[in-house]
């Protein structure tokens, strides 16, 4: 089936089998790497991207379903060159170790700061609920959220360690 | 996924329900958060996908008027839980959203596609039973109403047919604002399938549980009543339950949760 999917503002068309999933869509065909595939059940969020706005699963969706509508990825968050505040954030607290969750992370995070731009960490908590890390660095993601959010002050970085 | 299948979006009613009236091994998709991953895993063959998110009017979440609240098809989680009125009228059915899976999925997944589904550990079945929501069924041969008490058949398996979709739920205005509760026992806080999940509702004297994954179908716990102690409340739903050990706890363990959160419940709910 033919597609014409916009993927971080430019427009792809496709030839793509209807048993694709959009995340192999992704990576496979268009070269757009920084989607992960973790559990491809819906388990782990590595593979988080914004589909017509909404966060969804990427493994979980058929490349077809994607078909007029718009994707935004990781690749789409740095602009010219510039890494996002909300990056930059993740890099000074190093929020990244293995970094193989952060693409679906930061999209699941930018949902979190869209609606709500002043997270409380239990908000923030709640919002990266469909996300795992394995290394275990919750802690310095919910720093970096706090900081790019402009929320991180020294009172509530003690507070964190406990986190 | 590795499967092959033909895929079709249809818009127009009918032509979902030719699809489903003149196809073998059709399945219908609505979130595709179940039916994608159980693709992938082997369990299901279909040659066909239909998806239904497309179709007139499944998106829709309505009200008719000495009817009730009308969820449609493609209605997903975080639609319930972002609709004002049913977070107004309907507290119980987003207790049960709130705690369905994770942000991404609720996104995706629909309430009418967690029921066909047919899990045992069903999160919106607990509150749909409680409330005395119908299935409406439509097929190319007619249209029938089934309430959720005689919806579920076993795991995995409900009343629908072959060439039958479940168009919408409908949610009566009776159950509207009624006194509710909800519990669910979960491994971790965060994104987990249920281990225990019960609600309860009391209405005019009357009190109703919904229990899930302790049997092979979610349960509903009927004919009881405001007055009775806690102790025959909690005895109906020890007797209601069958729940089996697996890798995420014993049966022993399920058994007695019912009891606490049912007990919990009663005490939590005026």
């Amino acid at each position: 089936m033919r597609v014409s999917v916009t993927v971080n503002d430019r427009v792809y068309e496709r030839d793509v089998v209807e048993h694709r999933s959009l995340l192999d869509f992704l990576r496979d065909d268009l070269g757009l790497t920084g989607t992960k595939e973790g559990c491809g059940a819906g388990e782990c969020g590595a593979c988080t991207v914004f589909l017509n706005g909404q966060t969804v699963n990427s493994c979980m969706v058929l490349a077809v379903e994607a078909d007029g509508g718009s994707v935004e990825t990781i690749e789409g968050e740095a602009r010219d060159g510039q890494l996002s505040e909300l990056q930059s954030a993740f890099v000074r607290h190093h929020a990244v170790q293995c970094g193989y969750c952060t693409g679906g992370m930061i999209m699941s995070i930018r949902e979190l700061l869209r609606n709500n731009p002043k997270p409380s960490v239990a908000e923030i908590k709640d919002g990266i609920e469909g996300n795992f890390c394995r290394c275990t660095g919750y802690q310095q993601i919910i720093e970096a959220v706090l900081d790019a959010s402009g929320q991180l002050t020294a009172a509530t970085k003690g507070e964190l360690k406990h986190v | 996924m590795t499967q092959i299948f033909k895929y079709r979006a249809p818009v127009a009613r009918a032509e979902l329900l030719g699809l489903l009236a003149d196809h073998e091994a059709v399945r219908v998709m609505a979130g595709g958060t179940d039916l994608l991953v159980d693709i992938r895993n082997g369990f299901r063959h279909p040659e066909m996908v239909v998806n239904l998110k497309h179709v007139e009017g499944y998106a829709d979440i309505s009200w008719i008027p000495f009817e009730g609240l009308v969820i449609g098809a493609a209605v997903t989680i975080n639609d319930i839980l972002r609709s004002a009125r049913v977070r107004e009228s309907y507290p119980l059915l987003v207790a049960c959203a709130r705690d369905l899976a994770s942000y991404q999925i609720r996104n995706r997944a629909t309430v009418v596609g967690n029921v066909v589904n047919a899990s045992p550990c069903s999160d919106m079945a607990p509150a749909l039973l409680c409330l005395g929501a119908r299935a409406v069924i439509a097929s190319r041969r007619g249209e029938r109403v089934v309430p959720f008490s005689e919806f579920f058949q076993g795991v995995k398996r409900t009343v629908l047919e072959s060439d039958e979709v479940l168009e919408r739920i409908i949610v009566p205005s009776e159950t509207a604002d009624v006194r509710g509760g909800y519990r669910k026992l979960k491994r971790i806080k965060g994104h987990d399938l249920g281990i225990v999940g019960v609600a309860v509702v009391k209405k005019d004297g009357l009190l109703r549980l919904g229990i899930s994954s302790c049997a092979p179908t979610p349960v509903l716990v009927d004919g009881l009543s405001e007055s009775d102690s806690a102790e025959t409340v909690v005895a109906a739903a020890r007797d209601a339950v069958a729940p089996i050990s697996d890798l995420r706890c014993s049966g022993e363990y399920r058994a007695y949760m019912v009891e606490v959160f049912t007990r919990r419940l009663l005490q939590e709910v005026p």
